[in-house]
């Protein structure tokens, strides 16, 4: 029996600890009000704004909390903060927040999303915009020493609207692609921006050299990498026909989501032909920092290539 | 597409020896669209062993001959050969770990059982793996609940706690139902030393020969509960606690609050269904079981029933200590495989950070210092910061771990693991810098520390994978 009242004591005594002190202060005085109820709307709204952090409107505080609510709406640190109120278990939300990038326990004001969910959600689709309408830093590709050109798109509003087009080349590009690289490769590799160029910035400088590297160290003799803009998947196949190549693959950015706009995909081929199925390519997606790792992939790739080289088959032919 | 792994768990613990052979199911769970990613899917137990009583030639050497026999026997009885099992651990538990031929019993019996078959003990693993067979683990993730197992055996009380499905707390005391043993008679033969400290503090003793009173035994067995309590953070600590922790383990320290409580082991059972009589054994294990279930403690707890109680350890090293490596991975041969009892060398965060500058000498020191240390004549370079490298970076890496390597003896693997996902590319580059001069294993997504051993099996389904056990080894 003893040991029961202490028990409860401890508990009790241990639950008093963890409060915050205002929390503290307020179930003394009103023990009937929870901590949420006892804020005045005003300071609701603006612990949205802040994340969590309740601010007093009245107070001189007040001038620091434009510095202080300049957070990176779009940042990992910021979306890993929970917006729901009371979670009856913090802990397995916490849990769960870890497994998913999805816009979980942001609780709702009504029957709508609250303020910080909305404007980030928003945040992450200006992220997306961007990453669309944006072109491939030409630094980079001086960098890696590709040489571009272009699909049959004039501008990037061509390139969004018309997808026939960007899996195309004129005959002067076709020509170009044949003097400047090197003829019937045992594998092409090329970059195209696709439908996200800050992919390609953001993964182009790691997946080339290490799927490059990786290729070499296999024996495999890749063709001259160059950059496609306003490209299409399917320009591949009319590459893999101006250059004879017995495989080809290019590194393309993914259309962007609200999670992240970084994210690459490898499409692969064996003996590509302009309108051949699309069962033939075979598809590495998700390349970006949450998925796998530029440099993984490459590595990876490397080996799906020999693979195909080896069974000549691609897409869902070949069972791996 | 899928692969099955049979593995097999034998527990050689203080009072009993038992054996269990599980099946693995392993699929590709990634869809056709990314990467693959191989995981376990399935584990069926296909074939449970009796519960046998541990043999022992005397009080610090265990028969091993007859234990042997025992585990061929049940080989036998379920059809089963060695060359069939792929997988498994041979887990020495409680007091018969601190056996003097405990080592020598683990190294024979895993020869004996399969190729790839693992010796493992120390009594923070046996707590995680007892939790896992008794469920713990699953519960917790379930419910995002912290579920807390404890493992009441002959000679001591594993605690290992989850919150969900995550490792938060885990420890050992010397708490078990065979500490004092009675003949036919009812006089004491055998109290552990381990006892003599509570028994002064009750004020008695219990000297060999002499009849066992129940009373006393019972203020025994309720101080030794009430010291689980304790160590469960449910009672206060007193002084008696901290001497009692199993040498070699963790003390139990949990900040969470306990949503489920299970218990294994083989007082487990008459925790849960009491006995009438307590002498049945010829130990006071009823009589802990007894006294654990009239406390105050257990009574304000949410007790729920285990998914095994005295086989949830066997069952923990049948079906819970086999894990895979990352699909991404890279090694120069699979004649490497399967590699035994590799020290883990983990890299501290300014070592890592020297290493992705490129430069060796840290590591290279290291590395000299460690093996001489351990004796061994390889390790497992273990890199636990470095997460989304650039290739540049990759490419330092490798630099200094292949500088690092030529610390180790002629012809050795140069093996290395990383806890994040860019093991392939990093074992390529250093295929690439060793022009073959010494094999090369580079594997991912295994969390090993300081003190871990890695064993490594041979690689499953078209070699996108290797199967991984890490234990601690502590024996005597």
């Amino acid at each position: 029996m003893e040991d029961i009242l202490e028990m409860i004591t401890r508990a009790v005594m241990k639950e008093l600890e963890n409060l915050p002190p205002s929390d503290a202060a307020q179930v003394s005085a009103s023990p009937a009000k929870g901590p949420s109820q006892a804020a005045p709307p005003a300071q609701e709204a603006l612990r949205d704004l802040s994340g969590g952090a309740l601010v007093d409107l009245t107070s001189d505080a007040m001038v620091d909390l434009t510095s202080a609510a300049m957070v990176d709406l779009t940042s990992a640190a910021h979306k890993a903060v929970p917006t729901l109120q009371n979670p009856q278990n913090p802990e397995a939300l916490a849990g769960m927040k870890r497994r998913t990038p999805a816009r979980i326990g942001v609780g709702k004001a009504g029957p709508r999303l609250r303020t910080d969910t909305m404007l980030t959600l928003r945040a992450d689709h200006a992220v997306a915009r961007d990453a669309v309408f944006r072109d491939v830093d030409p630094a980079l590709l001086g960098e890696l020493g590709l040489f571009s050109v272009q699909t049959l798109c004039q501008d990037r509003n061509e390139h969004l609207t018309r997808p026939d087009l960007g899996r195309r080349f004129s005959p002067e590009t076709t020509n170009e692609l044949k003097a400047k690289c090197r003829q019937a490769p045992q594998v092409q590799i090329y970059l195209s921006d696709g439908l996200s160029s800050q992919a390609v910035d953001a993964n182009a400088r790691d997946i080339l050299p290490s799927l490059l590297d990786a290729l070499r160290d296999y024996g495999i003799t890749a063709g001259t990498p160059f950059f496609v803009r306003f490209g299409r998947v399917p320009a591949m196949d009319a590459v893999s026909e101006a250059l004879g190549a017995e495989v080809t693959c290019v590194l393309i950015g993914e259309r962007p989501g609200l999670a992240t706009a970084d994210s690459m995909s490898a499409y692969i081929a064996y003996k590509a032909t302009v309108g051949m199925p699309e069962a033939r390519r075979t598809v590495v997606s998700n390349i970006h920092k949450g998925g796998i790792p530029a440099v993984e992939a490459g590595a990876h790739i490397a080996g799906l290539i020999k693979t195909m080289l080896e069974r000549k088959k691609s897409g869902v032919e070949l069972q791996l | 597409m899928d692969s099955e792994l049979l593995s097999v768990g034998i527990d050689v613990g203080t009072s009993t020896t038992s054996v269990i052979f599980s099946s693995l199911l392993v699929r590709n769970t990634a869809s056709g669209f990314t990467v693959p990613a191989l995981s376990i899917i399935d584990k069926k137990i296909v074939y449970r062993g009796g519960i046998h009583v541990t043999p022992l030639l005397d009080e610090s050497h265990i028969d091993a001959g007859r234990v042997r026999e025992i585990v061929a026997g049940e080989y036998a009885k379920a059809g089963i050969t060695p060359a069939e099992v792929s997988t498994g651990a041979v887990i020495i538990t409680g007091e018969s770990a601190r056996k003097e031929n405990a080592a020598a019993l683990a190294a024979s019996l895993g020869e004996f059982c399969g190729d790839f078959v693992v010796a493992t003990a120390g009594p923070d693993l046996e707590s995680i793996i007892a939790a896992k067979g008794a469920g713990a683990q699953q519960l917790s993730q379930q419910r995002g609940c912290t579920a807390v197992n404890l493992d009441v055996g002959g000679g001591t009380s594993n605690l290992a706690a989850f919150c969900c499905g995550e490792l938060c707390a885990k420890g050992c005391y010397d708490v078990g139902g065979r500490l004092v043993r009675t003949d036919e008679a009812g006089a004491i033969t055998y109290v552990s030393e381990r006892l003599r400290p509570l028994l002064e503090e009750l004020g008695f003793s219990l000297p060999l020969g002499a009849p066992a009173g129940e009373e006393g035994l019972r203020a025994l067995t309720d101080r030794m509960a009430s010291l689980l309590g304790e160590a469960l953070g449910l009672l206060p600590v007193t002084d008696r606690l901290p001497p009692l922790q199993t040498a070699g383990s963790s003390a139990f320290s949990l900040k969470q609050k306990i949503d489920a409580l299970s218990f294994s082991g083989g007082v487990a059972d008459y925790i849960y269904h009491p006995a009438k009589d307590w002498r049945r054994y010829g130990d006071i294990g009823l009589l802990l079981a007894d006294s654990i279930r009239q406390s105050g403690w257990f009574r304000c707890c949410n007790v729920v029933p285990p998914l095994e109680t005295i086989r949830a350890t066997v069952v923990g090293a049948g079906s819970y200590t086999t894990t895979l490596s990352g699909s991404t991975i890279f090694y120069s041969g699979e004649g490497l495989f399967p590699l035994k009892n590799v020290p883990v060398l983990a890299l501290d965060p300014g070592t890592e950070r020297s290493c992705l500058a490129g430069e060796c000498g840290a590591l290279r020191e290291q590395a000299c210092w460690f093996l001489q240390q351990s004796d061994a004549d390889n390790l497992f370079f273990c890199l636990r910061q470095t997460q989304n490298p650039s290739y540049r970076e990759v490419g330092a890496l490798a630099g200094a771990l292949a500088g690092a390597a030529e610390e180790l003896p002629p012809g050795q693997p140069l093996l290395v693991l990383t806890r994040y996902d860019f093991s392939k590319s990093l074992g390529l580059a250093l295929w690439r810098l060793l022009k073959g001069q010494r094999p090369v294993v580079s594997i991912d997504s295994v969390q090993a520390g300081e003190g871990d051993y890695l064993d490594i099996g041979k690689p499953l389904m078209d070699g996108m994978a290797v199967p991984v056990v890490c234990k601690t080894l502590i024996y005597g």
